[in-house]
This record gives structure tokens, sequence and C-alpha cells, in this order.
């Protein structure tokens, strides 16, 4: 700031000189004054950005009602851990339980899990149980609202600020084009902890409350660890790719249109595709064991996740958390992995390449 | 004086098209007006000055930062208005400079109270509370305006600052940057196509065309005629009057529009002129040393950077 401008000094506005009726303006009207206080530290100015999309994304009604959605599931799976809890202790529960240990994906700790129920030792398999249920709710209710809830914040964020030609605002400050794609990214992050990375840490606080005593602390320490792992999995590649989208129109409906379309087209082809491998019998398939209506034992075979599960960016995330949650292991989701982050750095790519072009004019 | 802007041979290119062409330029304190026609490399200056582009050769400082290392000291020293209408969707107008207030480093509570204050100081009282959407085109003018100087920048670059504006709004919007630059002491780059805002305010003239300086002084330096000559408006018939001062054997020119122009020092023509009005009963109107206009200065300059392709 130059030394003219430092200090209180007070003049009259610009309107003033031209007008002979000071009393017009309003009473807080002090004209221009110099300002040379404290500044904030500069690292700081990615959250200005972010701080600003999260309170224009929190405007949505739809998005305010969604969040409240997003916690629902939680109950349910709270509800889970409870059963298994009680089960420890109670020989009726450790019954009531049995069917649903059968829907757990068929892994080598599966028999262990029902060995564990049978003989009425739960605390061998709390560990497992616990992370398939983690793992489900991460998979079936929060990814689905992940994909909602970015559908719905993710347009806007860059495809508005290219129609409304703001780039020469941001970027005429001291601000990089790193700290703003950072800003906007980490503006979905925080929605998208909201609606995972919490509930499923309630979660897991939840079970601690309900567990008999702290030694479960020690059996699943690791699991808040998988958590925030299974929630950079989700956030990761899905922020990056929304935010692609956005940057390529100043349309954000085309946008979400994208968005949606790359998740629904995606699962329909790789379920299409499966099927179609299903009924030639080309494809490996797995027993799924339920109990039926009349709570009879049945059968279901279920194609195993191939080389088409990578049509489907739903069942390529569930991959990665699969592995992160300790139920397959690293070599069998190379592919899934190593797809996620080629996605990851293409989409940051192009989404920088996109905010730099207006100012290459 | 130390120059606030001091480029040396800048040479920008867009592909195969030389936007600026060996530009060596410095500017000083004051109001600088930036002039040229469309195409003449305006906006790709100030582009390169805000590093927002990568310059093809040359280097330059501005307020002693290197152009091109040191972008972030620049822009924190620099309030831009950008000519372009751009804001920032779905937010209120006090939002809007609030925000840009924090991007340049403001705490979140004192940008907000400095965005009242600069909106006052602006001319935007209850419309601060609108969405930008809902702004006519002289609002969102008076809002960029805002953005450009709440956090107190040494340096305002304006690009088109009136533009948009009725005649009133820009006279006070003109105000505005002249008390800016008398009282606080603010250097500005005023980019315009209007002629009359430069000679109004401006200390100091570039004129660019072809990506080249074609003109780089001061306003005064530059209306000063190359002969030294008198303009005089008469009341009555200049005939006579005319005879008079060609038989005092005082060069004279005839004006389409009744003005005469004498040739000479003004000092010593004053004195002759009065006697002759004296002599022929004819008034005087108006009587003063000639001046080349911003706007034959312009053009002059236009013609001789287009010629000299």
């Amino acid at each position: 700031m130059t030394e003219s401008s430092k200090g209180p000094t007070t003049v009259l506005s610009a309107r003033s000189d031209l007008t002979s009726v000071p009393s017009s303006r309003g009473v807080n009207n002090l004209g221009y004054r110099g300002w040379s206080d404290q500044l904030v530290p500069g690292w700081m100015r990615w959250w200005v950005i972010t701080s600003v999309g999260v309170r224009r994304a929190w405007q949505s009604r739809w998005l305010r009602r969604m969040l409240v959605c997003a916690w629902l599931p939680a109950i349910w799976f709270g509800a889970g851990i409870f059963v298994w809890e009680q089960a420890a202790n109670n020989a009726g529960w450790r019954q009531f339980l049995l069917p649903f240990i059968y829907g757990m994906p068929r892994t080598s700790e599966w028999d262990g899990i029902r060995d564990a129920i049978q003989s009425a030792n739960l605390d061998s398999s709390r560990h497992t149980v616990w992370a398939w249920l983690l793992l489900s709710f991460f998979r079936c209710p929060q990814a689905v609202l992940m994909v909602m809830v970015v559908g719905v914040i993710a347009p806007p964020l860059i495809s508005q600020d290219i129609r409304s030609r703001a780039f020469l605002l941001y970027f005429s400050r001291p601000l990089t084009r790193a700290e703003y794609l950072f800003g906007k990214v980490a503006s979905l992050w925080a929605y998208l902890a909201l609606i995972s990375t919490l509930p499923a840490l309630a979660l897991y606080l939840l079970g601690i409350l309900l567990s008999p005593n702290l030694s479960v602390v020690y059996a699943t320490w690791d699991l808040p660890l998988r958590i925030l792992g299974a929630s950079l999995v989700l956030m990761l590649p899905t922020s990056a790719m929304a935010l692609c989208f956005s940057s390529l129109t100043h349309e954000s409906r085309y946008a979400g249109f994208a968005w949606f379309a790359v998740w629904i087209l995606g699962w329909f082809t790789y379920l299409a595709v499966s099927a179609a491998l299903a009924i030639n019998a080309s494809q490996e398939m797995y027993a799924s064991h339920h109990y039926d209506h009349y709570g009879q034992p049945t059968v279901t075979m279920i194609p195993k996740e191939s080389a088409w599960t990578h049509l489907s960016p739903y069942h390529t995330l569930g991959r990665v958390q699969q592995w992160v949650f300790g139920f397959v292991t690293f070599n069998e989701v190379l592919i899934s992995t190593a797809i996620l982050i080629a996605v990851t750095l293409a989409s940051l790519g192009i989404t920088y390449h996109r905010i730099s072009a207006p100012m290459r004019v | 004086m130390t120059a606030l802007i001091d480029l040396v041979e800048i040479t920008k290119d867009y592909g195969r098209f030389r936007a600026l062409d060996d530009v060596s330029l410095k500017i000083e304190s004051g109001i600088t007006g930036l002039l040229g026609p469309n195409g003449a490399g305006k906006t790709t200056l100030i582009k390169v000055l805000l590093g927002l582009v990568k310059v093809t050769s040359g280097s330059g400082r501005l307020l002693g930062f290197e152009l091109g290392r040191q972008n972030r000291e620049i822009r924190a020293n620099v309030g831009y208005m950008p000519e372009d209408d751009c804001y920032l969707h779905g937010m209120t107008g006090v939002e809007c400079v609030q925000f840009v207030a924090q991007l340049s480093r403001l705490p979140a509570v004192e940008a907000l109270r400095r965005a009242h204050e600069i909106l006052d100081f602006c001319g935007l009282a209850q419309e601060r509370y609108r969405t930008v959407e809902t702004y006519s085109t002289g609002m969102r003018q008076k809002l960029r305006f805002a953005q450009a100087i709440v956090h107190d920048p040494p340096v305002l670059i304006l690009d088109e600052p009136t533009s948009g504006l009725d005649p009133e709004e820009r006279q006070v919007m003109l105000n505005r940057i002249r008390l800016l630059a008398r009282d606080h002491g603010k250097a500005v780059l005023l980019c315009t196509h209007i002629l009359p805002d430069v000679q109004s305010i401006s200390n100091a003239v570039v004129i660019l065309a072809r990506g080249k300086v074609q003109v780089a002084d001061t306003l005064a330096e530059l209306s000063r005629p190359a002969k030294p000559s008198l303009e005089v408006r008469l009341l009555g018939e200049s005939d006579r009057f005319v005879e008079a001062i060609r038989k005092r054997g005082i060069g004279i020119e005839l004006r389409t529009h009744g003005g005469l122009v004498l040739v000479g020092a003004p000092d010593q023509l004053a004195p002759q002129v009065w006697q002759a009005a004296s002599a022929c009963g004819v008034g005087v109107r108006s009587m003063t040393p000639s001046r080349n206009s911003l706007e034959e200065i312009f053009l002059n300059a236009v013609r001789v950077g287009g010629s000299s392709d």
C-alpha cells in the first residue's frame, strides 16, 4: 500500500464533489479511506473460494434435503452394529443375525464369521463384520447419494464462472489457478465428507459405545483410517470428474447431464454386458446364500466382477473400496486403481487447461 | 523519479499475430491515459502487466516487482477493473466486493466492512443487497470499480471505466478516479476510447497502434503545438481585423468555424490583437494560446502507426 494511502484520512466522496447537498449521503458514507491493516496468510486464499462455494451450494433446498437423507441410512447400519454387539451376549440375537451374515461378500473370512456366530465367539469376527457394515454403508446408500449430491453441487461450480467471465476477477488477484481449482474441489469435498466420512465415523463411534468393553478399540483401531481411505477413494476421482464436466461448458445443466449420464450409462452397460456373459456362461460365477421369503435357505449365482466392471464408475469405485476395507487384495484391484488415478489426473489436467484458456487470449 | 511501470522491449505473439511489438515504456505516478484503436494491443498490455499472459520476449517491472516472476506481488498491489462484463454469479453486490477483498487477503469481517464503505463511495446504495445479475450496466460498472479499489491498491488499471455510464455518472466516475489519484496517491492507468475522459483527468498519455507505442508523453507536452500560435474569436466582422493583422506582418489562418489562428508567441501577439480589434471596432470573444487537441494527437499517432507498417 502506498504511504499516502495509509492512515484513516477521511475525504468526501466523489459524488459530493458534484452535488452541493452532502446531507443526502448516508451517515455511514465516509468516502474513500486507505487501508493498511494486517493481512491474513496467503495460503488461505483457497479457503475463501471453498467457503463461498459451500455457502452457495447450501442455498439449494434439494441439497439440504439430500443431506438429511444421507444421514438416514446411518440409522440402519447403526442398528446392524447394535444387533451384532447384542449377539455377542445373547443366543437369541445370534440366531436372528445368522441370515444377515449370508448376505456378506463370500470371502475367506466369511466362513469364520459364520463359525464365530455359531460358536458364540463373536470377538474374533468383530473387525470383519464392522468393516463389512462400513463398506456396505459406503457402497449402497452413500455412493448413490454421492452421485446425487455432486450432481447438484458441482455442475455450476466452474461453468458459471465461465459464463459470467469471472476468471478475470479471480486471476487479477494474487490467486493461482491451482489455488482456484483446489478451492472449488474442496467445497465439493466438504459436502462429500458430510455425507460419507462423518456418518461412517459416527457409526464407528456408535459401535465403540455399544461394545461390551474398550478392548474393541484395540481390535478395530484401523477402521477409522480405512474410513478415511474409502472416503478419499470416493471423493478424489468423483470430484475431479465432476469439475471437469463443469469446466467443459458454460451451461451447468449440460455438465449435470453429463455427470448423471456417465454413472447411469456405466451402470447399465456393465449390467447388460455381465448379463450377456452370464447367459453365455462365459463368466465366472459365485454363490450368494440368502434366505427366501419363507425363511428357507437359497442360493443365487452372481457373476464375479470382471474386466467389464470398469465400464461402471460405481463398480470400479466399489472394487477399490473393497480393497481399502480389506476384502480383496491389491492385485485384484490394480486395474481399477489405475483407472481411478488416470481419470482423476486427466480430469484435473483438463480442468486446469480449461480455466487457463480464457487468460491466454 | 522511479517509474511505477517500466517495460523494456516487450513483445507478445499469439501464434503468428504480434500483439505487442517491442514495447518500451515508463509510466510514472498520476493518471496515465492508455489509448489506441481496436486491436492496438491495449488489453494484451494490461494482461502482461498483471502477469496473466507470458511475454514472448522482453522484461519489465511494476512497482519494482519483476513481470512474470513476481506476479503475486504485482496483483496484490494492483486493482484491475476489467472492461468485460464479468461478475460472480448468484452473489449480491456486497458479497462480490467482500469476496474479492478476501481474495486480496483482507480478513473476512474487515472485508465486509470495507466492502460497504467502498460501495458507499462508488454510489451503490441499497442495490448492494441485490444479486449482481439484476444490476444494470452502469451498476455493474460501478461494482467492478469497487472491486478494483476495495483492497486499497497503490496502482489502478481501469479498462473503460466510463463506458455504459450516463453523462452524469460518467463525470462522477471521473471525479472518483481524479480523487483517488490526487488525494490518495494512486497511480492510475486509464484505458479508454473516450478521448475527452483522458483529456480531462490524465497527466500523461500513451498511444498504442498495431502493438507499438506511437506516443508516450505528458499531456501538457503533447498539447503544445509545433509552432506557437494564438487562437482568437471575434464578435463582429472579421475581414478588417484580418487585414489589419496582416499589415502588421503577422501570419494568420482562418478556421472553418470562424476562428482565427495567429502565428507567433502568444505573449507578443496579445497586445497587437487588442490594438487591431480596437482600431477595427470589433470585440474579442476569446483569445487563447493554441493547443493540439487529444483527438488530433491520437489521429496523427494512429496514422503514423498505420503508415509505418
